[in-house]
């Protein structure tokens, strides 16, 4: 009898359970969302996040392909998502310990929701191989966060979750854009191929200037920080530990990936990326640490922390070969800062817990953010000044367009617009498509005597 | 008479039959109104289906009626018309099965549903139109048979909506009358053909074109709600929720939009089209509409009226798509044709909901509605995502088929116009979200009514729930046969291939 070769069968099989395994991490925790199931479980945070526990423990770097998922992506492991997963359980681990969720049929589990939403969304993002897939889950990610930031919130949390909000639209749109450049580039959106593919487009400056600017809002680099101290200062600590682990470093996670470090020298990306990593820095120390209450301390750290890696970036744009020297470091340094930031959270909620330091963020609901306090100063200058052709403007104005919208005069002059398009337009345009008519046929009229 | 030339006419007569019969049913015969409704729209349904398979696999179904000398009335099915047939049939299933349960305890439910099924008989009639003469009556059908369910209610809001809307559709009808009977004096043929018919005509003909095309635009841009012919449709919202369905998403709109596909890709052909100068000045009319459309939106706190004003944006989408004039943004352009409708249909059920159940119309009352009604609200999530174009759900494949198309085609300003839209879509509909799901729900509700074990009547909450899975599995599944897209690359290779 001849022997039998299991070798392929073992493959097969092998295949099926990474590819289930793989389809698992952020597959349970979007399974769990669902009120109906997460509600029947003790702990379903914990156990959502078993496969990605699994997963951390098989070494080999592992990937499937997902032609059937939107545009057709993948998902798998290597060295560098390793390191970011790793640091997701842990993190994820640790609120699901400390976060309260209602539990019992009746009551409301939003949050719970909220929680596996976000965390299928960071999860996928891990793990996608390409651009879309990433974006998809990013996507996820971003907004489900903002509803666990701000859900059973005050007024202080809902303000960072508002101000957040409109940042990452932005973002979403930069990145959007970047993904189209990509796409119109090359066929393959696959991280492998693409962000190289992207050296010899025609596009590469818009693209790299896109992701750039989105990931840089994502992340909340200086200038674009102004959540993080709002989001840190008002957030509960299980929530504020999630900061730095989930938006900001799936942030900085991206931008590694998307952009085409050490394949590219592009010196002037390269050099503004280090040019406001330096002053995030600068301003994070000078303003924030030195000025800032203790319960905002984490998030200027974490604008620290960003300006640093920003640097990094910007030096692995600059020259191709700084990256490829040193650029294994960067999830190293992402998770260091992330186990640093986590211990300085619990830290000062034990401190505030025990009264050793002020309770609370001290500003008020509607404390204004430096854009809204530069615009109202230079408003202020101007009727000094005399210059008056905006008056009673009010930089508040800039983030509150909604009002200004509801109640200035651009509505009433809309509807009054409108109106007369009903009443009129439609007979006056009548008329002059008509007379139009009228004239082009006698131009063929007299065409035809020529 | 063979299988091919019945199956056309069949499909039309499957609604058209049960809705004559349904006017003469009396108002307490429920059970029979219901049966014929559900016969009407399943027979459509199967009957769909056969045709869409066969179509996939080159089958021609063709049926000609003389109708006057030289001119048939011509009924057609090609993969463009299938595109709309489906997702009007598939549509009025769920429209009808929410509009049973709408109207449960109304007057006048069988002059309601028999206007409801003519609707739908002259939708899927002038999706398979074969020429201009065909889709034209179909057409003017439309605007008879709907005016009656806008003006259902009798309010005094509600005539004055009916009578402006037929103000507006009779004009359109006009122009669209005037352009048909002057083509067919220049050229003879009325006939739908691939890659157009009018390429071929003397240059001397070619300003009349010019004419003819503006106001072909103009009649079909009046249900299309292209501005300045739009006023008719925010206005249109005061009609009860299944029809704001029908108007937005199944029939009327959609029937503007698949009209001017019709007449860039069948009348006058995509290339002869952007060699005449038409295309350009078209594309900047949508790219208009579409951000005037959203900043409309933004004002509106009724829930209807800012939902109507995203239609006229988003049924742009579709103009702008055939006007840039690449396989690619056509590709995005139809696939939105279905992809709207199915994401706006989701809205208007879930607004529908909120008014039935919890008497809510306006937004600044939708604060903490998520938590009274969930599944509703969920499934107005998923659609408003949709249509702000988040993956992976139906509204990204559009947008992103749309922005690939436009620097395809070196039109990069259209990028510029979706991002723009996309931004105010985010920033009306977003807030929307954020009432509903984080602000706190008040003591009590304008009109609450309770339906026991779900938040609403079943009826109601399951059709909004069905088609907020559908945004999720058009986006998700997107390269599946038989998916929205790949049937717009399989009617774009016809116009593109060389």
């Amino acid at each position: 009898m001849g022997k039998i070769n299991y070798e392929p069968r073992i493959h097969a099989v092998n295949d099926i359970l990474s590819a289930f395994l793989l389809i698992s991490v952020p597959g349970l925790p979007l399974l769990l969302a669902f009120p109906a199931l997460h509600r029947r479980l003790p702990w379903p945070g914990l156990i959502a996040l078993l496969p990605a526990t699994i997963l951390l423990f098989i070494s080999a770097d592992i990937f499937i392909e997902l032609p059937w998922m939107l545009l057709g992506g993948g998902l798998g492991i290597d060295s560098v998502s390793r390191w970011w997963l790793a640091m997701a359980v842990v993190t994820w681990a640790a609120v699901a310990a400390f976060l309260h969720v209602p539990g019992g049929r009746g009551a409301c589990n939003r949050l719970a929701t909220l929680f596996l939403l976000t965390m299928a969304g960071q999860m996928g993002a891990i793990l996608a191989t390409d651009m879309v897939s990433f974006f998809t889950f990013m996507t996820l990610m971003g907004y489900a966060f903002i509803g666990l930031l701000v859900a059973d919130g005050d007024e202080r949390v809902r303000r960072a979750g508002r101000v957040y909000l409109v940042l990452l639209i932005f973002a979403d749109i930069a990145l959007l854009e970047a993904l189209l450049v990509a796409a119109a580039s090359t066929n393959d959106l696959g991280f492998a191929v693409a962000a190289g593919a992207m050296t010899l487009s025609p596009f590469s400056v818009l693209y790299l200037s896109m992701a750039i600017a989105g990931f840089a809002l994502k992340t909340g680099v200086w200038p674009l920080h102004v959540w993080l101290p709002l989001a840190y200062g008002s957030a509960r600590p299980p929530v504020a530990l999630l900061l730095w682990g989930v938006p900001v470093a799936t942030g900085l996670f991206g931008a590694v990936r998307w952009l085409p470090l050490g394949e590219i020298t592009a010196p002037i990306p390269g050099m503004l990326l280090q040019a406001v990593g330096a002053v995030g820095i600068l301003y994070a120390t000078l303003f924030g640490l030195m000025r800032a209450q203790w319960i905002q301390l984490p998030a200027y750290v974490a604008i620290i922390a960003t300006g640093m890696f920003a640097m990094g970036l910007g030096a692995g744009l600059r020259d191709p070969s700084v990256w490829n020297q040193y650029g294994d470091s960067a999830p190293v340094f992402v998770v260091l800062v992330g186990l640093g930031l986590a211990i300085m959270v619990v830290g000062l909620a034990w401190l505030e817990a025990s009264g050793r330091i002020p309770s609370g963020f001290r500003k008020t609901a509607g404390a204004a953010l430096w854009l809204e306090r530069w615009v109202a100063a230079v408003v202020r200058w101007g009727c000094w000044l005399g210059i008056s052709i905006l008056p009673g403007l009010r930089a508040l104005w800039l983030v509150k367009w909604g009002r200004l919208w509801k109640t200035s005069v651009w509505q009433r002059a809309f509807n009054a617009g409108e109106h007369f398009l009903q009443r009129w337009v439609f007979a006056i345009t009548l008329f002059l498509l008509l007379g139009m008519t009228f004239v082009v046929l006698l131009l063929l009229d007299a065409m035809s005597f020529l | 008479m063979s299988w091919d030339t019945a199956l056309p006419l069949l499909i039309v007569v499957s609604s058209l039959i049960p809705g004559l019969i349904i006017f003469f049913l009396a108002e307490k015969q429920v059970a029979a109104r219901i049966t014929l409704n559900m016969l009407g729209v399943l027979v459509k349904l199967a009957l769909a289906g056969v045709m869409l398979w066969g179509v996939f696999h080159g089958h021609h179904y063709e049926v000609r009626l003389p109708l006057l000398p030289g001119l048939d009335l011509v009924l057609r099915a090609d993969r463009l018309s299938m595109l709309f047939v489906t997702l009007s049939t598939g549509l009025w299933f769920v429209t009808t099965v929410y509009a049973i349960g709408y109207l449960e305890d109304s007057p006048h439910r069988s002059r309601f549903f028999g206007f409801f099924s003519l609707c739908v008989t002259a939708t899927v009639g002038l999706a398979l139109a074969g020429n201009l003469l065909t889709f034209l009556l179909f057409y003017e059908l439309l605007t008879l048979v709907t005016y009656p369910l806008i003006v259902h209610r009798g309010t005094e809001a509600a005539r004055l909506a009916g009578r402006n809307y037929l103000i507006y559709t009779v004009g359109g009808g006009a122009l669209l009358l005037l352009a048909t009977v002057w083509l067919y004096t220049l050229t003879g043929t009325l006939e739908f053909t691939a890659r157009g018919f009018l390429s071929g005509l003397d240059a001397v003909h070619h300003p009349a074109l010019v004419v003819i095309f503006v106001l072909l635009i103009a009649g079909l841009g009046v249900k299309a709600a292209l501005i300045p012919f739009h006023g008719w449709l925010p206005q249109a919202m005061v009609a009860p929720a299944p029809v704001s369905a029908l108007l937005h998403a199944v029939a009327v709109v959609k029937a503007g939009a698949f009209g001017i596909v019709r007449v860039i890709y069948d009348v006058y052909g995509v290339e002869f089209a952007a060699s005449l100068g038409v295309t350009l000045p078209l594309a900047i009319l949508a790219s208009v509409t579409i951000i005037y459309g959203s900043l409309r939106a933004l004002f509106q706190d009724d829930l209807k009226r800012r939902l109507a004003f995203s239609t006229i944006s988003q049924v742009s989408y579709i103009v702008l798509g055939v006007a840039v004039a690449g396989p690619m943004a056509t590709i995005g352009g139809l696939v939105h044709l279905v992809h709207q409708g199915v994401q706006k249909i989701t809205l208007f059920f879930c607004a529908g909901n909120l008014a039935e159940t919890l008497g809510i119309h306006k937004i600044s009352e939708m604060n903490g509605v998520g938590r009274r009604m969930p599944w509703t609200m969920a499934a107005f999530t998923v659609g408003a995502f949709g249509m702000i174009g988040a993956p992976p759900l139906a509204g990204f494949i559009s947008k992103w088929y749309l922005g690939l198309g436009a620097l395809d085609a070196d039109q990069s300003w259209v990028l510029i116009i979706l991002v723009g839209s996309s931004l105010l879509n985010a920033a009306y509909l977003l807030p929307i979200l954020y009432t509903a799901w984080f602000k706190a729900p008040p003591a009590s509700w304008p009109a609450e009514r309770f339906f026991g074990r779900y938040e609403t009547a079943w009826a109601l909450l399951a059709p909004p729930v069905v088609t907020a899975l559908l945004t999720l599995v058009l986006g998700l599944l997107a390269f599946a046969p038989f998916s929205p897209l790949e049937w717009a690359r399989l009617i774009t290779s016809r116009e593109f291939t060389p």
